[in-house]
């Protein structure tokens, strides 16, 4: 079984290395981290994940640039991607918790570990992954 | 020869004294007598024939008619002559006596005797003057008559001042002769007095007039003279003497002026005084100018008039020479003085005025016959009754006046007129005028046209309202923008932390939830460690999520709802805590509330705030009294607290909705830091200090207010909501 790929663009290194770590304890995932948003592309390129995790606040390149230079490029404008942000709160009124807003799925970086894998399952199912 | 001697004796008697009556009569008697007998006699004893006898006594008898004819006579002519003198003495208006050589009355005429006091002349006879006056006056009198007597020379004439009896004072005109018997020998005095009081005091009065006119003539700064129609001098005052440079007015008495004055100055009068002399003119007045010795020019004015007696009948010309030099220069000058006055008057703009104390005008501008379309010829003179038709307009500036002439003060005013119709206003001050003496005799005004100015300060008073308002709500503005910018920075600060809070919490998390498969079932204290550690991830959580929701710009979605709903629904969310913390709710609900527009779970999440809020103050549980009902603002203060167009004016109508706790109530120094963001008094942990300030900007976005105060009998607090009715009537009409 073809082990699914997951990107964790975001500029906390310590979040993304625990994310990282209990991603592939949970389930059968290959986890990359990008902790510096300019390298995201590339590392896109290079590693052909099947969802990205993308922080919203960083330095230079924010997330929602990185959403943008993906949306541009073709070959990977149907990449699934998923904002995990603390800027959010984890919306009561969805049953996921999640917050649809421009299309894209907003998850609070402070909801549970179950409510975050909940939401990439979701998305990844969504996906056809 | 008895008889004839007896008959001898009575002619006798009769030559030695013929001129007593008595004498006569009896030497008559006697004689007529002696010569009868005789006759007998001669015929009896003599032996004279009978008719020798007859013819003797015939004669004797003839020479006895013509006797006693003679004696007749004489006394018709004593009695006329005593009747003469008793007319003299009762008629005569002096006073009359004679005295005896001891001063003792002989005879007094009534008048005398009226004027000593007496009824009748008979009155006085023998007594003295020392009867009837004073020590002095009787003295004198008595000295002067043993004068008399012992130098037989009378006094004539004598004018004295004397006390009559009975105090009266006055002047007597008295003369005082001896009194001779027919041989010459003083036997007494005699006088005559008449009281000339009156005309002496008619001389001096006289005299005094005299005097006075001599002073005033001489005193006068003309020069005046009087002159016979000759032209000699009668009369010349001081001025005219030093005028022709002679030492006194005497020197030119019976002289000319040709005498004085060369022939120039002269010859004009000459024919002057012949014209008034012939009553070809009744008055001469002549302006003539001369050059003095100092090069000095002055003009003089000559008035000539003719002088009549009393039968009107031209006998000398009055004249009176007049320098008027200094005066016809101060009258140039003062003609200049005005005509520059009026000048610079007529080029004022304003409406310059001068009024007599009665009112009458002494003086216009070209500005007041401007303002009143009225010539000054037609004013002057004449009143404002006379000459405004407005009569109470008229009678309101008389008023004025005769303020500014009772008060003496200068009175500024302003006043309105209509001038072409048009409403002006004047700046008008009103100022007496004195006279030398201090005294006001006219009033005077000065009146400028304010009416733009007016207009221009009753704008700008406009403007300066709105301006203080404007910036009473700047201000207002301004207090509200420096709290709603500290709010500001509170809350991006918040945001900011929140998210670089939440972050590392978003770590710790995953950080846990990693330990948390790694810790064996069986270590209880580990497990117990990892979910103390995410309560505070949680609390640290809620706190953040707390200053988010303060600073969260989402937009309100308010729909209406009755008010009793919303405050049981959030009732509903708290039941189990309030009961559980022993506290009762009791309901005070107002019944047909009308709608209020609300973001229902925001203000709930308020309710809940402050029903919360209430049961821990009230830590061993007590009563929750909710209320609402709905009334019109009374307490507001303009704009108060709020910036928006929406928010809450008085008389606004509302509805109240109110959480009344039974606890210890809020200290008072601690109510103005409620709605402090952090600001807290419950034990850590238990409360964020954000509850309030997120309540208050909540009830603020429902452009409502949210109170906390203390009950008034100190029994707990009380918070209240307040919030606009619905104005939809629609809406509120909605059950």
């Amino acid at each position: 079984m073809k082990t699914t790929r997951l990107l964790i663009i975001d500029d906390e290194p310590d979040f993304s290395a625990l994310l990282k770590a209990n991603l592939e304890e949970a389930g059968s995932f290959e986890v990359r981290e990008v902790n510096d948003s300019s390298q995201a592309i590339e590392t896109i390129w290079s590693f052909k994940p099947d969802l990205c995790l993308i922080d919203v606040v960083m330095p230079g390149m924010d997330g929602g640039d990185v959403v943008a230079k993906i949306r541009e490029d073709p070959a990977l404008a149907t990449l699934p991607v998923m904002m995990l942000t603390a800027l959010v709160e984890e919306n009561p009124e969805s049953s996921d918790g999640e917050t649809m807003t421009g299309g894209l799925a907003f998850v609070s970086k402070t909801s549970s570990f179950e409510t975050i894998l909940a939401c990439i399952e979701k998305h990844l199912e969504e996906a056809g992954v | 020869m008895a008889l004839a001697f007896c008959g001898l004796l009575g002619i006798g008697i009769l030559a030695t004294r013929p001129e007593h009556p008595a004498v006569r009569v009896a030497a008559v008697a006697v004689g007529a007598l002696s010569i009868v007998t005789l006759s007998w006699n001669l015929r009896r004893r003599a032996g004279i024939t009978s008719r020798e006898a007859e013819i003797l006594a015939d004669k004797l008898v003839e020479e006895y008619d013509v006797l006693e004819q003679r004696l007749e006579d004489e006394r018709d002519a004593r009695l006329m002559i005593e009747r003469y003198f008793d007319a003299l003495m009762e008629h005569i208006p002096s006073s009359l006596y004679f005295k005896d050589l001891e001063s003792r009355f002989l005879k007094v005429n009534q008048k005398m005797a009226e004027s000593f006091g007496c009824d009748h002349p008979t009155d006085m006879l023998g007594r003295t003057d020392h009867d009837f006056f004073g020590g002095t006056h009787a003295d004198d009198a008595l000295e002067d008559e043993r004068r008399i007597i012992q130098t037989g020379k009378g006094v004539i004439g004598k004018v004295e001042f004397e006390e009559f009896v009975g105090g009266k004072q006055g002047w007597v005109l008295t003369t005082k002769m001896p009194f001779r018997e027919h041989n010459g020998r003083v036997i007494g005095t005699f006088g005559m007095s008449s009281d000339v009081t009156e005309l002496m005091e008619t001389r001096n009065t006289l005299e005094r007039e005299r005097n006075m006119l001599r002073s005033l003539i001489d005193s006068f700064p003309d020069r005046i003279f009087v002159r016979d129609p000759e032209r000699h001098y009668l009369v010349v005052n001081r001025r005219l003497a030093e005028w022709a440079g002679v030492g006194g007015p005497d020197e030119m008495l019976g002289k000319k002026p040709e005498d004085f004055f060369p022939q120039r100055r002269t010859k004009k009068g000459i024919q002057e005084d012949l014209d008034l002399l012939a009553g070809d003119r009744e008055v001469v007045t002549r302006e003539w100018s001369t050059r003095m010795e100092d090069g000095e020019e002055r003009m003089v004015v000559t008035t000539k008039v003719p002088w009549f007696d009393r039968d009107g009948r031209c006998v000398g010309i009055v004249g009176m020479d007049r320098d008027v030099t200094d005066e016809r220069r101060a009258r140039v000058q003062l003609a200049e003085t005005q005509r520059r006055l009026q000048e610079v008057m007529d080029n004022s703009p304003a409406v310059v005025y001068m009024k007599s104390r009665e009112g009458c005008y002494l003086m216009v501008n070209r500005g007041f016959e401007e303002m009143f379309g009225l010539q000054r010829e037609d004013v002057l003179g004449r009143s404002d009754e006379e000459i405004l038709s407005d009569k109470e307009a008229a009678a309101a500036f008389r008023e004025r006046d005769l303020e500014v002439i009772e008060r003496g003060t200068t009175e500024p005013l302003d006043e309105q007129f209509f001038v072409a119709g048009e409403p002006r206003w004047y700046a008008t001050v009103r100022f007496p005028l004195r006279d030398e003496r201090g005294e006001i005799y006219a009033v005077g005004g000065v009146s400028t046209d304010v009416t733009d100015r007016r207009e221009a300060e009753d704008s700008m008073k406009r403007l300066n309202y709105e301006l203080v308002k404007t910036n009473e709500d700047l201000q207002r503005a301004h207090e509200q923008l420096i709290q709603a910018e500290k709010m500001e920075s509170v809350g991006r600060l918040a945001s900011g932390v929140a998210h670089e809070v939440k972050n590392p919490l978003a770590m710790i998390g995953m950080g846990l939830e990693l330990l948390a498969r790694r810790i064996p079932e069986e270590d209880d204290a580990g497990r117990e460690t990892i979910e103390r550690m995410k309560r505070g991830i949680e609390r640290a959580n809620r706190i953040v999520r707390g200053l988010v929701d303060f600073s969260s710009a989402r937009q309100f979605k308010l729909e209406p709802a009755r008010p009793n709903h919303v405050f049981r629904d959030a009732l509903s969310l708290v039941e189990y805590q309030l009961k559980k913390e022993n506290v009762k709710v009791v309901e005070e609900f107002g019944k047909n509330l009308p709608m209020v527009e609300v973001d229902l779970p925001k203000l709930e999440q308020v309710l809940v705030n402050l029903l919360i809020n209430a049961q821990q103050a009230m830590e061993k549980g007590g009563r929750i009294t909710v209320r609402t009902y709905e009334t019109r603002l009374s307490d507001i203060k303009r704009d108060q607290g709020l910036r928006t167009s929406r928010h809450l004016r008085m008389n606004d109508h509302v509805v109240c909705l109110e959480v009344e706790d039974t606890g210890p109530g809020i200290p008072e120094e601690n109510l103005k830091k409620l709605y402090d963001p952090f600001f807290t008094t419950k034990p850590t942990g238990v409360g964020t200090g954000l509850g309030l300030s997120v309540s208050r900007k909540i009830v603020e976005l429902h452009q409502g207010r949210l109170e906390l105060f203390n009950r008034e009998d100190g029994l707990g607090a009380i918070a209240r909501i307040t919030l606009n009715a619905c104005a939809d009537p629609e809406v509120a009409a909605e059950s």
